[in-house]
């Protein structure tokens, strides 16, 4: 039996003339365009090489944008994910043993998996029964989570690599075939997984789960009420985001060529927050523009302004908090209710 | 709601625009040396004092008519204190700015990272300035910190003869503690002492109830020490327990500016390293001056990367003119066996790619440092063969 009527719509109906949609999608097409038209007018290999990590800093943006911003679900150790997806490819591709090594392509499937199970695992403690989590309670958790992996790989000897991680030797591509490890191979590739998360996100949001976890995020006594199967919303959705973080961490780190006990921390587990904060919380474009525009203003002001950056990159985001409370691209609205 | 629309998206286009600028368009051909520098973050005071001594002798040599004629051009990256920032700077180092050579960074995981990046990855030469645990070894690659035996050779008879024969080893859980304690045990041993007990806490570890036990349990006359991250907090907890007074401690990382934070718990303890303000040498003196007139008084160089970038600017210099040309395995191959009259004494670069120099062995007295003795040539004992 479903309980209301608008919300027994297989998906939130597509608004006609509804202004936040359009202008959402001319947002999107101008993005896309750019994605396409960085590499043809930049000769930079560098400077696309590294827009092409940022890409994946903007997969992870929207993992967390997922469940924060259209979950309600702040999360203080989404790194653990990131970073985690890393540690795993690493380990794997490394570390010698029964079935060790394995080669990366069925290293990062592992990582994803594992990921996702892990998520599982969490999402049975803390959103089932009668102890479910929420608000600050949540946050604290995911807080411990993050500690837990920093303490984990800094204390896990040979198999972690301790305080000095794991150096990586893996190279993204097809051996003698097509190298996507660095440069414009490594750009196609980011992008190509930021449009998929992008729409794979969008699409689970627009579809009736995402509508229930958008409702959680607005009321969640009234979506419980109703009869919706709370936990097992949040449940999905937080599996889809960190198997999508742990994904976009794994490539990461093998680009990076090492990770080390950071990569899983708090303050990893902050910047991500800080991305989706300044572009737009609950917005996704948002989130993807902050995890672009926020690490390339630091990368390039730290080698500039090499006694103020950080004022000045504080001093930016404060304004734009302040003059924007709901982001850069805040403007683009919540998701259109139906 | 229209206006914000406008606001943000000039934000967007302002930011965007402002990180773009970093052409340059020099038609001199500078030497360009790049320097990767924890200038913000945990190891902020080293960061800067490698960046700092680095530009020093920059300006002193470009002010002596530069590297073969050529002006020196230093291009200075924050690197954070983090291993994914040091990645993308030493890129950006390596295939943006195309440098001759690359300085830093201070921490050993990122020291991995920057040896991946800098010399595996791109061919490019590595100077690491940072006391270290040794054994990186590659053709690029030059260590001009100091490594443990250089260290630990003076430190130990030292401490044996003022407290007794009975070490404990109680360091950090990562790399650079258990590779010295490995090289430091022998050298007990040389001198008639034994290790009593040996502990690894962790990086930052908030119970010390370990080491207050062991130290109870084993009775060591003296406690060799390389937990640089909370050392005050490892002092404190000793305190605490009443053992300070009676135990002798000595440590190969304890520099002036860390020194200066924990005077109090630290009196009386033994440091070895290669340079402090009251190191030995003609050539000290003026180094503090001149850093001081560059930074504003005050300002000193702290431990061993200071001097050791120091060092390396003009034995970079040296080796560049030898060679005549900047192509990095030429470069390579000039600068070992090449010597130099660094503040501190002479320094000359082993074929083990690890600087034999000057220790100076310093005595917390009365809150200050004072000088015990300095020994001078040390060898690094590195077995590297690149």
């Amino acid at each position: 039996m479903q309980p209301v009527g608008d919300l027994t719509e297989g998906r939130p109906p597509e608004p006609a003339a509804a202004p936040g949609r359009r202008t959402r999608r001319t947002a999107e097409i101008a993005f896309l365009v750019l994605l396409v038209a960085l590499p043809l007018l930049s000769n930079d290999t560098f400077l696309i090489d590294r827009f092409g990590r940022y890409f994946l800093f903007a997969v992870f943006a929207i993992s967390v944008d997922l469940i924060w911003g259209y979950g309600g679900m702040f999360t203080f150790g989404h790194a653990a994910f990131f970073g985690g997806g890393g540690y795993l490819v690493a380990m794997l591709t490394t570390r010698t043993g029964s079935f060790l090594p394995v080669p990366f392509w069925i290293a990062l499937p592992l990582a994803v998996a594992a990921a996702a199970v892990l998520a599982l695992a969490m999402s049975y403690f803390v959103f089932s029964g009668r102890e479910a989590l929420r608000g600050v309670e949540f946050a604290v958790v995911t807080l411990a989570v993050a500690v837990l992996a920093e303490r984990l790989t800094n204390a896990g000897g040979a198999v972690t690599g301790g305080q000095n991680g794991i150096l990586m030797q893996t190279r993204l591509g097809i051996p003698g075939v097509i190298s996507l490890h660095r440069g414009y191979g490594f750009y196609a590739l980011t992008g190509i997984l930021l449009v998929a998360a992008y729409l794979g996100v969008q699409r689970f949001i627009r579809s009736r789960p995402g509508l229930v976890l958008r409702g959680i995020r607005d009321n969640e006594d009234r979506i419980d009420l109703l009869g919706y199967d709370v936990a097992q919303v949040k449940r999905r959705a937080f599996v889809l985001s960190g198997a999508l973080a742990a994904l976009a961490g794994a490539l990461f780190h093998v680009h990076e060529g090492i990770v080390s006990p950071g990569a899983v921390g708090v303050s990893s587990s902050t910047l991500v927050l800080l991305w989706v904060v300044l572009g737009g919380r609950g917005t996704l474009l948002g989130p993807v523009v902050g995890a672009l525009l926020l690490p390339h203003l630091t990368a390039s002001l730290s080698g500039t302004l090499l006694d103020t950056w950080l004022v000045v990159v504080g001093v930016i985001l404060v304004a734009v908090i302040t003059l924007l409370p709901a982001g850069l691209l805040g403007f683009l609205g919540k998701e259109p209710e139906p | 709601m229209k206006k914000r629309h406008v606001l943000a998206i000039a934000v967007v286009l302002a930011l965007l625009a402002g990180a773009c600028g970093n052409d340059d368009g020099t038609a001199t051909e500078p030497i360009k040396i790049g320097i990767i520098a924890d200038l913000t973050g945990a190891f902020t005071t080293y960061g800067t004092s490698l960046s700092r001594s680095a530009q020093l002798a920059v300006d002193e040599v470009n002010a002596a008519g530069g590297i073969d004629g050529r002006q020196v051009e230093v291009i200075v990256e924050d690197i954070q204190s983090d291993v994914t920032v040091t990645v993308d700077k030493a890129r950006k180092l390596v295939e943006s700015d195309h440098v001759d050579l690359v300085m830093g960074p201070i921490g050993s995981d990122a020291n991995d990272a920057a040896f991946q990046t800098v010399v595996q990855e791109g061919g490019t030469l590595l100077f690491y300035t940072e006391t270290y645990e040794g054994g990186k070894c590659d053709e690029r690659y030059f260590s001009f910190g100091a490594v443990p035996a250089q260290q630990i050779r003076p430190l130990i008879p030292v401490l044996q003869e003022q407290y007794g024969p009975k070490a404990m080893l109680f360091g950090a859980d990562y790399v650079w503690p258990h590779r010295s304690f490995e090289i430091a045990k022998p050298i007990i041993e040389e001198n008639g002492g034994t290790v009593v007990a040996e502990l690894y806490l962790p990086l930052v570890a908030e119970d010390f109830t370990e080491l207050v036990r062991q130290v109870r349990d084993t009775q060591p006359d003296y406690i060799f020490a390389l937990y640089p991250a909370v050392w005050g907090a490892a002092l404190k907890a000793l305190d605490d327990a009443g053992l300070l007074d009676d135990i002798g401690i000595g440590t190969i990382f304890l520099g002036d500016p860390d020194f200066a934070g924990i005077a109090d718990l630290a009196e009386g303890d033994y440091t070895a390293l290669p340079f402090f303000t009251v190191a030995a040498g003609d050539g000290v003196q003026p180094f503090l001056d001149a850093f001081a007139a560059k930074y504003g008084e005050g300002e000193i160089p702290s431990g061993g990367e200071g001097v050791g970038a120091y060092d390396a600017v003009y034995l970079y210099k040296q080796a560049v003119e030898k060679a005549g040309t900047t192509d990095p395995a030429a470069v390579a191959e000039a600068l070992v066996g090449l010597s130099y009259d660094g503040p501190t004494g002479p320094v000359t670069m082993t074929p083990s790619h690890h600087l034999r120099q000057t220790i100076n062995l310093v005595q917390a007295q009365g809150g200050e440092y004072m000088l015990v003795d300095s020994f001078p040539d040390q060898d690094p004992e590195e077995a590297c063969n690149p």
